[in-house]
């Protein structure tokens, strides 16, 4: 039984850490608040799981397939993810993700948005 | 490389399986059906040896899948984000419960190799290693959709290691069962022992067929909730296809069961061994490809969680409407032509040439299968046996034509590399693999269909062909388009499924007596029909 009590030390360990599953964007926030022109802007993710921003990257895609890395910080609600825009001249944009969810899987995901001048 | 290690990554999910449930239904098996310590057992130390030794291959391959796990998990985000994931691996918990499940296989590695091998009988001995397994079995809760709720976590958490565990006791024991028969075969074991083992067995597989469905009942209303979320999603797609693997395995799991009964009212051991260890290899075939696609619907998010991208029953029921296959091509000019819009992230142009293009490779390809399996089937009389029985030689034309059509934007056709687009991208390996895996198979078959003596050569396509299905079931991705992707999953998933049936079939049509023998042998065919139209009707989702 020696060799148990550091075994389950080992395994309080692990317990005591939170995980989470499998990550995809549940809710946008580009739907409901267009991206404004010529101004930086933030755009908030929900994820359906907690991610692993250190091991993730985000990038910006402009024309032409252009991509600019652009930071994200966590939310303030689980899975809540900030995006910093930079300020955006009209025409046709996409975010594209690189999201490490705490379960192991990578998965990448891709939103697609239009910046207009307002009417 | 990116290719190769995604590739692997989500191949080592089902590989992990396998050897968790050769470790820890090998355990279940020495305290539920073998139970040594009996006083009025006796079992000869070459069963017991057997029996223990299979679960320590078993825990030495768990640490060696589960390091290998990490190590590719490191891989795969080095050059997935082109940087080094260090520090901030070491902190995930998919690191840490990773190596302590490592850690926990080695500890059980350990002392079965020098304290339980040592101490067969020993309910103690057994008992502890069950106690050191427990931790890892436990730490598997933390690498599962469960543990990723904001609600439910626990109850989600205990299900699925729950769910885990059963499904490890059937399949394990299956692999103790297959063992034995081998000791069996060489007269290592006494007679009687076999009908009551597989007795045993089939008690403690109904109690985990049991804890299946308690456990997975559950876990499926969590995690796909509404009708469209089960036939519309990944998720739900996958887990259809298990069920009915599941029901498969099932089928033959009775007819064991049913053979067992027979022999303790008539004492004839002839069906118990003549027909139920083949029925146990083919069970054994879909056990594992339930494994890897279990593993597959690990990957997946659940059904709940993106509502908005399900199909609808209509858009899924589409995908297999039959109508006229294309048998035109686009040149390969269009093809080009279209590519650039195609992949492109802004300003994406949908190419009409790229899916016609595809329409036609996937609609050819049913063609030669279909028309393989009507030769398939007149081989079976006697008139026409003499030439029809080259039937197999299809595959390798189809290999033939999948090498120049599959990949177009690569060598021969394309302007891409051979090696380039071979290890850069997931997807044209799979087509590499299943392409020269096609081909070997028309070379084997028709060898093993025309000489008179083939050994053990007809015994390949079988064990091809279940690889194929796996292969189909085990690589599942959700891309950019979920919903199109998963459209194309449908089809995909539901011809793995009869690849597999093809394989258990051809199986058991090459070891059974008549009549199974010829039952088995046209339900293969006719698998091979199955896939033969799916594909003739394939129609991709324009994207
Ligand atoms: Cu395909």
């Amino acid at each position: 039984m020696r060799v148990l009590k550091p075994l389950f030390l080992a395994l309080t360990l692990v317990i005591s850490n939170l995980a989470f599953g499998h990550a995809v964007v549940t809710h946008n926030s580009l739907k409901l608040k267009p991206v404004p022109v010529n101004q930086a802007s933030q755009v908030e993710l929900s994820f359906n799981s907690k991610v692993e921003l250190d091991l993730s990257e985000v990038f910006l895609v402009s024309a032409g397939d252009v991509m600019t890395p652009i930071k994200a910080i966590p939310g303030e609600k689980p899975g809540q993810v900030l995006l910093e825009l930079p300020s955006l001249i009209p025409g046709e944009y996409a975010i594209k993700l690189k999201i490490f969810a705490a379960d192991g899987h990578l998965s990448e995901d891709l939103l697609r948005f239009f910046v207009k001048e307002a009417k | 490389m990116e290719g190769i290690a995604n590739y692997l990554d989500s191949l080592i999910g089902g590989v992990d399986l396998t050897f968790y449930s050769i470790t820890i239904g090998g355990l279940m098996w020495g305290l539920f059906v073998l139970r040594p310590w009996d006083e009025n057992a006796n079992y000869n130390n070459a069963l017991l040896e057997k029996t223990i030794g299979l679960i320590y291959f078993g825990s030495k391959a768990l640490v060696i899948t589960q390091l290998s796990k990490i190590g590719l998990k490191i891989w795969l985000m080095a050059v997935t984000l082109g940087k080094s994931p260090f520090p901030a691996f070491f902190q995930t918990v998919q690191f840490q419960a990773g190596l302590a499940r490592a850690a926990f296989a080695f500890g059980l590695f350990l002392f079965i190799k020098h304290s339980l091998y040592n101490n067969t009988r020993s309910k103690q001995h057994w008992l502890t290693a069950i106690a050191i397994i427990a931790p890892l079995v436990m730490a598997a809760a933390w690498l599962v959709h469960g543990a990723s709720r904001l609600e439910d976590r626990g109850l989600l958490m205990t299900l699925t290691v729950s769910h885990q565990l059963a499904a490890a006791t059937w399949v394990g024991g299956i692999f103790q069962i297959l063992a034995i028969w081998r000791l069996k075969k060489r007269n290592a074991i006494s007679v009687e022992l076999w009908p009551l083992l597989l007795k045993r067995f089939s008690i403690v597989g109904i109690w985990a067929v049991v804890g299946l469905l308690i456990t997975g009942t559950p876990l499926a209303w969590y995690y796909i909730r509404t009708f469209q979320g089960f036939i519309g999603a990944g998720y739900g797609n996958l887990l259809m296809v298990k069920i009915m693997m599941m029901g498969l395995a099932l089928g033959f799991a009775w007819m064991n069961r049913q053979a067992v009964e027979d022999y303790f009212s008539s004492r004839s051991l002839y069906v118990l061994t003549t027909r139920v260890p083949y029925y146990i290899e083919a069970e054994t075939l879909i056990l594992l490809t339930i494994l890897f696609t279990a593993a597959s619907l690990a990957s997946q998010p659940p059904s709940v969680d993106i509502p908005h991208l399900t199909a609808t029953w209509e858009e899924v029921l589409n995908m297999f409407h039959p109508r006229i296959p294309r048998w035109e091509s686009p040149t390969h000019e269009a093809l080009i032509a279209g590519e650039a819009g195609r992949v492109a992230i802004v300003g994406q142009v949908p190419s009409e040439a790229a899916t016609a293009w595809s329409d036609y490779n996937h609609n050819i390809s049913g063609i030669f299968l279909t028309v393989m399996s009507f030769f398939a089937m007149l081989s079976y009389r006697d008139r026409f046996h003499h030439w029809a029985r080259y039937w197999p030689v299809g595959f390798m034309g189809l290999g033939v034509f999948l090498f120049f059509r599959s990949d177009a934007e690569s060598w021969p056709l394309g302007p891409i590399g051979f090696w380039d687009s071979t290890f850069n991208n997931g997807e044209i390996l799979q087509h590499r693999i299943a392409t020269l895996l096609v081909f070997v198979l028309g070379w084997f078959e028709t060898r093993a269909r025309v000489k008179d003596d083939p050994g053990i050569l007809p015994f390949f396509f079988p064990l091809l062909a279940a690889f194929g299905g796996m292969m189909l079931l085990a690589h599942s991705h959700v891309g950019f388009e979920a919903k199109t992707a998963f459209l194309i999953q449908v089809g995909h998933t539901l011809m793995g499924v009869f690849s597999l049936i093809l394989a258990c079939g051809r199986w058991l049509e090459l070891k059974l007596d008549s009549p199974g023998k010829n039952i088995a042998g046209f339900i293969s065919v006719f698998a091979l029909f199955q896939i033969g139209v799916i594909l003739m009707f394939y129609r991709e989702p324009l994207y």
